[in-house]
């Protein structure tokens, strides 16, 4: 039957070609809204992910937003197995011309939790900053001065960071000297292990739900994945009813040669090869073109392949199309050898 | 007794009446014999046929094949009765569309598992096809068709062939050397046979004919041999 299987798909190449074809763009459409979910929550909110916290401390009522969330220095000292932690939202300007970026500031108490550099050296003083490369893109460059408005205050960039923004902002390490110095408040103690209890009132966290809370970033991953349930379920329907069609037209075909002596089990074994065939082959292409997409995409297009990602995706489209056909395999047990003799039409 | 046909009715519901095509019919055909059974249309004939063929369950009576009682198989069983013992064939060709001729017959072998290639060569040279075995079939005309059908009947070697209207899409001289062709390969393999037709001119072919009256089977003619 493998045979004959492989037979019937070469023959009818434009019409297996053209299911192959419907496959790989729902797989593949799949695969990119799955990647742009997935590099729009880096871009948004790489610091965090990056970040080896596990559990923030917050001020009580604060519903797991930092910005509500806040301790003064006095209580941030009393502090037990956890470190203060700030994050402000401001906009940063750049040297004199004054153009302005939006920035966050973020200061971390706990020197082991700073982020890895990629370029130019540890901060010497309060004055000298840690930044995201994305900065970069706004012509900041090492040893540049960047002008923090809302404090009046001036610093200088002395190190690159990369993958530390946060609600699609780039970060700006600043040293806890200065932040307590220019008035800013911390917003969390964070633990990089458990939940140690603590004297001063809050609650604790977990970090996925404070990342959930970061402006933005729920909205966008709840509509990008609305969006792929759709597609999914776009998918369920499309693919059983090509396959639905695909058997329809056959059952003239199934009624001859279970009259000349096949029988269903047989005839359900050679579509459901042709399926599985389709499926690997159009779903693989889809996840090597998902691969090799990010080679043509625009510089800064948040894409990011993620193989456990594309492989669940993958796997739950595989199964999609096994079953749309395996229910398209009843009109296989109902074709009647007796139409071989023409008389039904 | 290759075929035998026990009692068999056949009725089909039409609305709220009830139509019966077959009553009480008894047949048998033997090793070697060649029967023709004809009638006018509507009588009964292919579903006579297609009872003797496992192709449809009667109503009622008992179908043998070689001295066995198919009428209670289920339809797997059946399958494997159609693919072994019964070489059928259609009035329209029915070959499977995307096929070339030589694998119309490589798929009945390969249900079967016994795929023998010179036997499909000597097939195929019998009804005179060899030079196109690989062609396709949509590029044959009727009456090739027809031949490259014979050839897939006889491929499992079954001891029964069964074949409704076989000429009835093709002209007399055609028609002629089907069932002439027919005819030969029943008697040098030495199997059972039975042809539907329509068409006056095969009947010289027959051993035996029987026509269809009133839903039952009556013996017109025996040639002996
Ligand atoms: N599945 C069915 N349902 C209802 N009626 C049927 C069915 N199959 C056959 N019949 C009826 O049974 C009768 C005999 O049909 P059959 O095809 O056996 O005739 P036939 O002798 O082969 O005719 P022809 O020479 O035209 O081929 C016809 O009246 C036909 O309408
Ligand atoms: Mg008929």
């Amino acid at each position: 039957m493998f045979s004959l299987s492989i037979k019937e798909m070469t023959f009818f190449k434009l019409k297996y070609l053209l299911i192959g074809f419907i496959l790989f763009f729902v797989a593949a459409l799949v695969f990119i809204i799955s990647g742009l979910a997935n590099g729009l929550a880096n871009d948004n909110a790489s610091s965090m992910k990056e970040l080896e916290v596990t559990n923030f401390y917050l001020a009580e009522d604060s519903e797991n937003r930092l910005d509500r969330s806040q301790f003064t220095i006095e209580q941030a000292e009393k502090a037990k197995d956890a470190s203060a932690f700030g994050v402000q939202m401001q906009t940063t300007e750049k040297g004199k011309d004054g153009k302005k970026i939006d920035s966050t500031f973020m200061t971390f108490e706990n020197e082991k939790l700073l982020p890895t550099i990629i370029e130019g050296k540890m901060p010497q003083n309060a004055n000298e900053v840690i930044v995201d490369k994305t900065m970069q893109e706004h012509g900041v460059k090492l040893g540049s001065v960047l002008y923090l408005p809302s404090v009046e205050k001036k610093v200088k960039v002395s190190a690159f960071t990369e993958h530390f923004t946060y609600s699609h902002t780039p970060v700006i390490v600043i040293q806890p000297a200065l932040w307590e110095k220019v008035g800013f408040t911390y917003n969390a103690l964070v633990s990089t292990s458990g939940t140690p209890a603590q004297s001063i009132d809050g609650d604790w966290s977990t970090k996925e739900d404070v990342v959930a809370q970061i402006p933005g970033y729920s909205a966008e991953q709840s509509s990008l994945n609305m969006m792929l349930s759709f597609l999914i379920i776009i998918a369920v329907f499309v693919l059983g009813a090509f396959f639905y069609i695909m058997t329809i037209q056959k059952v003239q075909q199934f009624g001859i040669l279970k009259a000349i002596g096949a029988k269903s089990k047989s005839l359900i074994r050679a579509t459901m090869l042709q399926v599985f065939i389709l499926s690997i082959t159009s779903i693989t292409l889809a996840a090597l073109f998902a691969y090799i997409l990010p080679l043509f995409m625009p510089e800064g297009m948040p894409f990011v392949f993620e193989p456990t990602v594309i492989l669940s995706y993958g796997a739950a489209l595989f199964a999609v199309s096994l079953i749309g056909a395996l229910i398209s395999t009843i009109s296989i047990v109902k074709a009647d050898p007796i139409q071989a003799m023409g008389r039904v039409e | 007794m290759t075929l035998k046909l026990q009692h068999i009715t056949q009725q089909f519901q039409d609305g709220d009446d009830t139509l019966t095509v077959v009553e009480n019919l008894d047949f048998e055909v033997n090793k070697g014999e060649l029967v023709a059974i004809i009638g006018p249309s509507g009588c009964g004939k292919s579903t006579v046929l297609s009872i003797a063929g496992a192709l449809q369950t009667p109503t009622s009576g008992d179908v043998f094949i070689n001295g066995k009682n198919i009428s209670n198989y289920p339809k797997n069983k059946l399958a494997d009765v159609r693919l072994k013992n019964i070489g059928y064939i259609f009035q329209a060709s029915n070959l499977v569309p995307f096929l070339m001729v030589k694998d119309q017959l490589k798929v009945v072998a390969d249900l079967n598992n016994t795929w023998d290639e010179k036997r499909a060569d000597e097939l195929l040279e019998a009804v005179g096809m060899s030079h196109r075995k690989k062609q396709h079939i949509q590029h044959l005309s009727g009456g090739e068709k027809q031949r490259v059908a014979i050839a897939r009947a006889f491929m499992n070697d079954p001891e029964l062939i069964l074949a409704d209207e076989p000429t009835a899409s093709l002209d007399a001289s055609r028609s002629e050397e089907i069932v002439a062709l027919i005819a030969h390969e029943v008697h040098t393999r030495n199997k059972a046979a039975v042809i539907v037709t329509h068409d006056e001119s095969v009947l010289p072919y027959c051993d035996i004919i029987y026509e269809m009256q009133q839903g039952k089977l009556v013996k017109q003619k025996e040639t002996s041999q």
